[in-house]
């Protein structure tokens, strides 16, 4: 800790120049490969043009976030949040529908996705809230009322609905949560929550794209779990019963654990359990042939693990030099999909080869390490919590989009930030570097 | 990160800025580390296998198939060769106005005997598909090279050009040089892989075609397209020429193995088989063998079932390796040469034919009642009671020992599938059999009848042993293999004496005063030609399920010099060897000489010396007495 206090207090500059560094180098390789992905290199193609516009707002953001001291969102929070809500309501309203969600507000010149603002906002107010706890951050109810205040803007989310952005949001949240010293013993009932739904989702995803078997009594109970309440009501209380007769074991055994555990742990598993139903209930088609393709890649390759299989077609074809830059055929004739967002990281492997993803790797980590410097260097406990917010963000994008392309990580619409095209992300992304900066910047107002 | 268990006791700055952060960094590090580990799995470790999905997802090839090696007779006559075939492609590039699809198909419709409108049609369908398509099959010849034109004013067409397997001369030699056909579920399982087949590549079924087929096959050329991920042409890649196979050369006399087959055909029953060696070599000059079948029928069918149907109905079987029959009369050449080999008989001493030869038991018959006969007359009129004398003179043992010599009953080795071997008789082999030899089975052997079996090629072998004064040949029919692609020429066929039979020199003398008699003034006139020596033997096979078979064997050279051909003539139920097989050995000799046919009789060929005139009042003398016809066993 001392080393980076003495090295914050060497320099003086108000910009740290590794994170700008590695924020240009993405976003010059990302514009490249944008226009080598699109087969174009005239700049009126228009998601070539769309995208050599969205910079300059995105570096207008950058600059703002710098510029504004970043501790004016922790005494405005509620605005922050009202604005948050705003945005999430008026999409709901005026948005336009499109691929079966509600997320976009269509203007007359451009379009946004207004969550992915809203992501980076959430977290500056998830940070704000948190550092008002101050040291009552271990208490039960500091988790209670930041559930809360999170509820509504995820509910919002879920209506549009837009998992993806969920995807990202939820993990920067308990990444937020962990580094504020919560009890970890919460964090594990929130993994066990998510744990509980997600495999509640997963396994009545593969029986509903394996009919066959449901010829087996259990696997038919197990399913008519989604949709009977009876079997909702025995299985909630076999639980609760379950979670009293450890208590009771426990106790029996002059072990002393605070009941309240017991309680919470049967609560998030019932939780967990609703959640599954919930996303059960909610879940698209295509989303479920995602979750099968992260269970079985190689089995319909003109389906669903076609896209992951073609894509790394395009990176295995590039080498480790590349095929060199607009000379990718993979991306070039089309059978990377999506190969200008989600997938940009087929087109960087196919025509700058091993070095060119490992580059951009490279410089994600770079990124990761100056937040992380940066939250240590910050004159106050919010620009460490905001560090911590930013930090699970950008981990996120990088675990699940390069994953996603590795195969260790289900298909999700992720966008690599800085790299894919996506002028709401790009603003939004500039933008939470460019508060990073701000609490660089502010590190030697004590 | 546990040190936070108790936050009342430690320092602010401890709660404010705890370690957490760092050890989540270090997970990140550790991640990131995972994935490039990953990265490196996929883009350099199996780098090459994704390579060649890459490239298999994007090119798509429109296949031309190269011209198979020809095939050549030795006198240069092309047996099998390749007719072009030329298909009219659109590939979906370029220009695809539709004022500018308007025009191309006025153009090119008039080339292709469509109307302009169907042409239009299939150039817009191509444009809508985006993929290649072909607008016209099987073009005529004289049509592509207007078209071969156009597809330089017009980016976007191609003219695909094909070679399709033909066979100029129909059955000629259909037996050796066999067919091609679509490779069967087996075939391909054992194809070559680095020969680049397809599955609807045609490979030989059977004869050269079969034997040959990695020199014959050539390199397949293609035209590789650029396609996107709905097949889509999005540019040419590459334009690769095809090569041309090997051109095999055979031994083979167009003359004469086309004398051989007409013959045939026009023989009493059409069924029969010819062979004609090189007795100085070995090298064969015809092997022709009825009925035939067209080898081309198999080109026209792509299909494998109609192939099949197809190879039903014709006739594989080639009677001149695979027929045995008793040589018959043919026989008694070796009858003789035991008699003089080992017998020491006189061969002017006579014997008189009565037409029947008492043998003790049963009484053996003559097919004629010739008189009193010397060796000569009795090989020339093949008096059968003449040589029953003498086998019983010298017994069987030494006609077995010479039979031997000649290699009866051993296959003759030419390099053809499903040669039958024969089967040699004599008193060795019956003891061998454990079964008694009688006297009458000596009297059979004598005359080449019995349990003696030979194949028509075995004759021809037989014929060229003696007329090259007993070196037994194996019979081949490749000369050289000639590459298209390097020029180098590889010889195939080589000479190869199996076995010398090792007779007296006085013996083999002795046997061409008699066959040269046999035809002079025997029952082999008819093969008598002017300005030519010829040795002959005809032969007539009993047969009891009907018709008698036909047999002739005969050696020839210009007048004064050594043989230079041996041949063997069989007609099945041709009823004689003369009146049946004779014509044919005729035409065949005429033909590998040069001679001219019907005409020896008026014209005296340039070429021939003056010194055979005396001898052209002998012909007109000869000719009338052919037309007697007789029946000679």
């Amino acid at each position: 800790m001392t080393v980076f206090k003495n090295l914050a207090a060497k320099g003086r500059s108000r910009v740290d120049y590794l994170l700008l560094g590695a924020m240009i180098g993405l976003v010059v390789l990302g514009a490249v490969c944008i226009m080598s992905a699109v087969n174009s290199l005239s700049l009126s193609n228009p998601i070539v043009r769309t995208h050599l516009l969205a910079l300059p707002i995105g570096v207008c953001a950058f600059v703002a976030g710098w510029s504004f001291n970043y501790q004016i969102y922790d005494e405005q929070w509620k605005y922050l949040y009202g604005f948050i809500l705003a945005l999430l309501i008026g999409v709901l309203v005026f948005g336009s529908y499109q691929r079966g969600s509600r997320s976009w507000f269509v203007l007359p010149f451009f379009s946004m996705q207004p969550s992915e603002i809203c992501r980076v906002c959430t977290l500056l107010v998830a940070a704000a809230c948190l550092d008002r706890r101050g040291r009552r951050i271990r208490e039960t109810s500091s988790l209670i009322l930041l559930g809360l205040l999170l509820a509504p803007i995820f509910g919002l989310i879920m209506m549009q609905p837009d998992f993806s952005s969920v995807v990202v949001t939820f993990p920067a949240i308990l990444v937020l949560l962990y580094c504020t010293g919560i009890n970890v013993f919460y964090l594990a009932l929130i993994g066990i929550f998510a744990g509980v739904a997600g495999f509640f989702t997963i396994a009545w995803t593969y029986i509903y794209l394996h009919p066959e078997l449901l010829d087996y009594t259990a696997v038919r109970l197990f399913n008519d779990l989604a949709h009977n309440g009876w079997y909702m009501g025995v299985f909630a209380l076999a639980v609760a019963l379950l979670g009293y007769g450890t208590w009771w074991f426990f106790k029996q055994l002059r072990i002393f654990m605070p009941s309240m555990y017991f309680l919470l742990a049967t609560g998030v598993v019932l939780a967990g359990l609703f959640g599954g139903i919930f996303v059960e209930h909610q879940m698209k088609p295509h989303q479920r042939k995602r979750v099968e393709t992260f269970l079985a890649p190689k089995s319909d390759p003109r389906g669903a693990g076609y896209n992951v299989l073609q894509a790394q077609i395009a990176m295995g074809a590039g080498g480790i030099w590349g095929k060199g830059l607009f000379s990718g055929t993979q991306s070039r004739l089309g059978f990377v999909p999506e190969k200008h967002t989600d997938f940009i990281l087929a087109v960087v492997g196919e025509e700058l080869g091993w070095w060119g993803t490992c580059l951009v790797l490279g410089l994600y980590l770079i990124i990761l390490w100056r937040i992380m410097i940066i939250g240590y260097m910050s004159s106050d406990r919010y620009g460490y919590l905001v560090c911590a917010g930013i930090f699970g963000m950008f981990f996120t994008y990088m675990l699940v989009n390069f994953g996603m392309l590795v195969g260790i990580v289900p298909v999700a619409g992720i966008p690599l930030p800085f790299i894919s095209y996506g002028g709401s992300n790009l603003v939004a992304s500039f933008w939470a570097l460019g508060v990073i900066q701000s609490v660089y910047a502010q590190r030697l107002r004590i | 990160m546990g040190q936070c268990a108790n936050p009342n006791n430690m320092q602010v700055s401890r709660i404010l800025f705890n370690s957490r952060l760092k050890g989540l960094f270090v997970i990140a590090a550790i991640v990131a580390g995972v994935i490039a580990l990953r990265l490196a799995d996929i883009q350099v470790i199996r780098h090459k296998d994704y390579q060649q999905m890459a490239e298999s997802n994007r090119t798509q090839v429109l296949y031309q198939t190269a011209p198979r090696g020809r095939v050549f007779t030795s006198d240069g006559i092309e047996v099998a060769s390749n007719s072009p075939s030329f298909s009219f492609y659109y590939l979906g590039v370029g220009n695809k106005e539709p004022e500018y699809l308007k025009k191309l198909a006025a153009d090119v419709a008039p080339y292709m005997n469509m109307a302009t409108e169907d042409v239009f049609q299939k150039l817009q369908k191509g444009v809508q598909t985006g993929k290649a398509i072909a607008i016209a099959d099987n073009l005529s010849t004289q049509s592509t090279v207007a078209l071969k034109e156009l597809q330089f004013y017009y980016p976007g067409v191609y003219l695909v050009e094909e070679t399709k397997r033909n066979y100029p001369h129909g059955i000629f030699a259909s037996h050796l040089i066999g067919y091609i056909g679509q490779m069967d579920e087996r075939e391909w399982r054992r194809r070559d892989t680095n020969m680049g087949y397809r599955l609807s590549s045609k490979i030989g079924k059977n004869g050269i075609e079969k034997k040959f087929e990695k020199e014959l096959k050539g390199r397949d050329g293609g035209i590789y397209l650029e396609v996107d991920y709905r097949g889509r042409v999005r540019s040419l890649i590459q334009d690769k020429k095809w090569g041309a196979g090997s051109d095999v050369y055979l031994t083979l006399n167009y003359k004469v193995q086309q004398a051989a087959e007409e013959g045939l055909k026009n023989s009493k029953t059409g069924r029969g088989a010819a062979v004609a060696l090189d007795p100085r070599n070995g090298a064969v000059l015809a092997l022709a063998s009825a009925p035939a079948y067209d080898p081309n029928i198999f080109v026209a069918y792509s299909d494998d079932k109609k192939a099949q149907a197809q190879k039903k109905k014709i006739k594989e079987y080639n009677l001149a390796i695979q027929g045995t029959y008793p040589p018959a009369s043919t026989f008694k050449i070796i009858t003789g040469a035991a008699a003089l080999e080992e017998g020491n008989i006189d061969v002017n001493r006579k014997i008189n034919c009565t037409g029947k030869y008492d043998a003790g038991s049963r009484i053996f018959k003559c097919w004629g009642t010739h008189g009193p006969v010397d060796f000569f007359d009795g090989m020339s009129n093949s008096c059968d009671v003449y040589f029953y004398a003498v086998a019983s003179q010298i017994g069987p043992a030494p006609i077995e020992r010479v039979e031997r010599k000649f290699m009866f009953g051993r296959q003759t080795g030419i390099d053809l599938p499903g040669e039958k071997a024969g089967n040699l008789y004599g008193p060795t082999r019956r003891a061998r059999n454990k079964t008694y030899w009688f006297i009458g089975d000596t009297l059979n052997l004598s005359i080449g009848q019995g349990e003696l079996l030979v194949t028509p090629i075995k004759l021809a072998q037989f014929a060229a042993a003696v007329a090259s004064r007993g070196n037994v040949y194996r019979p081949y029919y490749i000369d050289k293999i000639v590459s298209n692609q390097t020029g180098k020429t590889e010889e195939i066929g080589k000479t190869e004496i199996l076995q010398h039979a090792d007779l007296k020199e006085s013996t083999y003398d002795t046997l061409f005063a008699a066959l040269k008699h046999t035809v002079d003034d025997g029952t082999a006139r008819r093969v008598k030609i002017k300005g030519l020596d010829v040795y002959a033997k005809t032969g007539t096979a009993q047969n009891p399920h009907g018709e008698d078979h036909g047999w002739l064997m005969a050696f020839a050279g210009k007048e004064g010099e050594e043989p230079s051909i041996a041949l063997a003539v069989f007609v099945e139920f041709g009823e004689g060897g003369s009146s049946a097989a004779g014509p044919i050995a005729r035409d065949m000799l005429e033909a590998y000489f040069g001679i001219e046919k019907q005409k020896p009789v008026v014209a005296v060929p340039p070429q021939t010396p003056p010194a055979t005139v005396a001898t052209v009042a002998q012909v007109p003398q000869s000719q009338p007495a052919e037309s007697g016809g007789e029946e000679n066993l």
